[in-house]
C-alpha cells in the first residue's frame, strides 16, 4: 500500500502494522516516535492499529537542539 | 543535597543546563556536556532519516552518566503542536520534563505568550514538568507559575544572538517575585552573564550558542560552569551593600603627616 512517511511517497509491502514500516526504515522501535494523520500514536498503541492506504506518517526521533 | 536546583520532583546539583544544538559534530557535543557538568540537556524532535544515523542522540547521551533529557518543542507554531511535540519527545526520552518553546516568526524567534500559556496548562495537567521559554515578563511569569510550571525561562536576548543580558531589569523583577525556579535562557554570550545572572538570584542557566559556537567548546562550557559555581557562591554569600560614598578599609589614622613626631 501507499503511505506518506516524513513527507514523501512510500511502498509499504506489510500489512500495515507499525513495526512493520519501521523495519522497512531500518528505524529502531525505542528510538523512534510515530505520528498518523497527525495525531501522537504512543508506542503502547502500536499494536492495536493498522495503517491504511494513502496514510500520513511521521517517523521521529531526538536530534540536536537546544 | 545542600544548595540543589529543584525541578519537580527532581533535585539537581549542577546550575548550568546545555543545549545541544549547533555543536560541529557528535564528540564535540559531548566533550562540552561532560566539560560542563550538567545534568539536564535539550534535544529537539526531527524526521527519523535513515541515510543520517547521526542524527539520533538518544544513544550517545543515554551513555552519559547523570544526565537527564529535556525534549523541547521547537518547531511547533501553536499550543496543538507544541503538546503533541511535548507527547513525541516524552515517547523517545522518558523524561518528564519538557522545554515548551513556540516561537512562531524565523527572524526574531521571539515566544508567543498566548500559546505557550494555553500549552503550558495542559501539559501541567498532563503530569509534565514544564519549562516555558518566555519574554522576560514578569507578568507572564506569575501566570505560568500559577499554572503549575516546573520553573519559567525568560530570555536574555533573542536566540543565538550573544547579546547578554538584554532584559536586566525585566529579569530582576521576575527573580525576586517568583516562587519556582527561574532559568535564564538564550541570549547569553559569555561566563560573566552567567555569573551575573546566579548572583542577582537566577536559579540557573540555560546555554547553547555561547558554548557551541565558541572556538573551544569543550573548553568554553568549563568557563561556564566555573562562572555559574562562582554567581551562585555570590548569591549565597550575600553581596555587601552599596554606598555612595568610599567606606575606608584601612585605618586614616594621621601619623605620617602632622600627627606623628
Amino acid at each position: 500500500m501507499n503511505l506518506i512517511v516524513n513527507g514523501d511517497s512510500h511502498n509499504h509491502e506489510g500489512q500495515g502494522a507499525i513495526e512493520e514500516l519501521l523495519r522497512e526504515y531500518q528505524a529502531q522501535p525505542l528510538r523512534t516516535a510515530v505520528m498518523v494523520n497527525g495525531e501522537v500514536v504512543p508506542r503502547k498503541a502500536w499494536d492495536a492499529i493498522r495503517l491504511r492506504e494513502g496514510d500520513q506518517v511521521e517517523l521521529l526521533t531526538i536530534a540536536a537542539g537546544g | 543535597m545542600n544548595d540543589g536546583l529543584r525541578l519537580g520532583d527532581r533535585v539537581f546539583s549542577s546550575r548550568l543546563i546545555l543545549g545541544t544544538g549547533k555543536f560541529s559534530g557528535m564528540s564535540a557535543m559531548l566533550g562540552a556536556v561532560r566539560a560542563s557538568g550538567t545534568q539536564l540537556v535539550t534535544v529537539a524532535l526531527r524526521r527519523f532519516h535513515p541515510g543520517r544515523p547521526q542524527d539520533d542522540l538518544l544513544g550517545p547521551l543515554a551513555a552519559l552518566e547523570d544526565v537527564t533529557l529535556v525534549p523541547n518543542t521547537s518547531g511547533a507554531m501553536d499550543a496543538t503542536e507544541a503538546v503533541k511535540a511535548a507527547v513525541l519527545g516524552r515517547e523517545l526520552s522518558n523524561s518528564p520534563f519538557v522545554k515548551l518553546e513556540i516561537h512562531p516568526n524565523p527572524h526574531h524567534l521571539l515566544p508567543d505568550p498566548i500559546e505557550t500559556y494555553q500549552a503550558a496548562r495542559i501539559l501541567v495537567k498532563e503530569g509534565f514538568f514544564v519549562l516555558p521559554y518566555i519574554s522576560a515578563d514578569p507578568v507572564l511569569a506569575k501566570r505560568l507559575e500559577d499554572v503549575g510550571c516546573a520553573a519559567v525561562m525568560p530570555l536574555g536576548a533573542a536566540i543565538g544572538t550573544g547579546q547578554g543580558l538584554t532584559t536586566l531589569s525585566m529579569l530582576r523583577l521576575i527573580i525576586r517575585d517568583s516562587t519556582v525556579p527561574v532559568i535564564v535562557d538564550a541570549g547569553l554570550r559569555s561566563p560573566s552573564e552567567a555569573a551575573h545572572t546566579m548572583e542577582l538570584g537566577g536559579s540557573a542557566v540555560l546555554v547553547n550558542s555561547a558554548i557551541a559556537a565558541a572556538e573551544d567548546p569543550e573548553l568554553m562550557a568549563r568557563a561556564f560552569a566555573a562562572a555559574v559555581r562562582a554567581g551562585r557562591d555570590a548569591f549565597n554569600a550575600g553581596l555587601m551593600p552599596r554606598s555612595e560614598t568610599a567606606v575606608p578599609t584601612s585605618p586614616l589614622t594621621a601619623f605620617l603627616a602632622g600627627g606623628a613626631k
